[in-house]
């Protein structure tokens, strides 16, 4: 097991250990957990106190609900990101409507004509970081924009000022090859 | 309506953990996903997926009160009333009277203010406080001494704290004696009120072990000012 499979065991031992009233468990389970869903928040809603308010949120509710969590249905941090993510869309779904241009990952160059490379990495988050970059910057863009700032199709295309049926077609085509690249 | 096509199947999966849909829709994607164990099975691997995402950008710094609010909330922050341990009450009665002798002798603290203190105290000599420890806004602990202290040139004075209901201290480091020491709040993580801090002597270079081995020196709990 690698260090980063370690790092998933971990976290869903802290969450399992939660379930059953662990403060310490729970506590470092935030402290490991936390800064990078902060980071989302804020990227999502562009606003230091929504993001706060959402990632407090999320951890409250992570506690209320730890014996829900089944490690062998995914990790900790993937059940987190779920929540956080509801959240998110609930109540600030495209809350930043100016600065779409600093995404990460926006600024790849495009793969170029060579055939997109599949992953072959076990750990699904590492390898979608390659996948991304295994797509055309033309739909890798608007994905990126549905994920960091929860725009939907029609927010997507009037943002890039591209037709409705242009966008859904680059995103699905982009899914399709993530769908691929990542084995799923 | 759920599409009868693999393949259209399975992009309508994507593009639902991605956030695409909305409303009724939702709720129809999520009734189909809790009868369809292959459906929930693809999904829960693309928000595995996903988190790698996260992972682009940089982390952010936790400010300490978000922790507090989390643990308000959930019910974590017993009143120490409460608090399983049996001498609390003593712990904080006497923190906050040392603490006022500390500062009226010490003057007033500094920015940024400190929203935790401890005074650490040898064991069993209540009245005889031997350290302070203060924590800022920003998560950043300072260890400032109060009085001079000399140990044998082969031992190591050495820094722990306890978290509330942790299974173990966690070593924040070496101290040399008579010396203030500031410790970033990375590396101090949360602090709690009734969070255990502690200084002991230990071999030269520090605990041979992920614990303290030697006597306690000084001892203290965090008060929240």
């Amino acid at each position: 097991m690698d260090d980063g499979q370690q790092d998933l065991e971990h976290g869903n031992t802290l969450l399992m250990a939660s379930a059953g009233g662990d403060r310490g468990a729970f506590h470092r389970l935030y402290l490991r957990e936390a800064p990078r869903l902060l980071a989302l928040a804020r990227r999502f809603t562009g606003d230091s106190g929504a993001a706060e308010d959402a990632v407090q949120e999320t951890f409250v509710q992570a506690w209320s609900n730890a014996d829900r969590f089944h490690s062998e249905r995914g990790s900790a941090r993937a059940w987190l990101h779920g929540i956080l993510r509801l959240r998110l869309l609930s109540q600030y779904r495209g809350a930043r409507h100016q600065r779409h241009d600093d995404l990460p990952g926006d600024d790849w160059p495009d793969p170029g004509p060579s055939p997109e490379q599949c992953s072959l990495d076990e750990r699904r988050d590492r390898a979608l970081r390659l996948c991304l970059r295994g797509l055309r910057g033309e739909r890798r863009r608007p994905i990126l924009m549905a994920f960091y700032l929860g725009y939907t199709y029609e927010q997507i295309a009037e943002h890039l000022a591209v037709p409705l049926g242009t966008i859904k077609s680059r995103i699905r085509s982009g899914l399709k090859g993530l769908e691929e690249c990542l084995r799923l | 309506m759920i599409p009868d096509h693999p393949q259209e199947r399975r992009l309508l999966i994507a593009e639902y953990v991605l956030g695409l849909h909305q409303g009724e829709r939702v709720q129809e994607i999520e009734r189909w996903l809790a009868l369809d164990a292959e459906a929930a099975r693809l999904a829960q691997h693309w928000r595995e997926a996903w988190t790698g995402a996260a992972e682009l950008l940089p982390e952010e710094r936790l400010p300490p009160h978000l922790w507090r609010r989390v643990a308000r909330q959930a019910g974590l922050a017993q009143p120490w009333w409460r608090a399983g341990w049996a001498s609390a009450s003593l712990w904080r009665t006497v923190s906050a009277a040392l603490l006022v002798a500390v500062v009226l002798l010490a003057g007033p603290l500094r920015a940024p203010a400190p929203v935790y203190t401890v005074v650490l105290q040898a064991p069993g000599e209540a009245a005889n406080p031997g350290w302070r420890v203060t924590v800022s806004d920003n998560g950043d602990l300072r260890l400032t001494p109060l009085v001079e202290g000399q140990y044998a040139s082969d031992r190591s004075v050495q820094f722990w704290t306890l978290e509330n209901n942790a299974p173990g201290p966690r070593s924040l480091g070496l101290v040399q004696p008579g010396r203030t020491l500031v410790i970033p709040a990375s590396q101090v993580g949360g602090v709690e009120s009734g969070q255990l801090f502690e200084l002991t002597l230990e071999p030269q270079g520090g605990s041979p072990k992920d614990r303290p081995t030697g006597p306690v020196l000084f001892i203290g709990r965090a008060v929240e000012i």
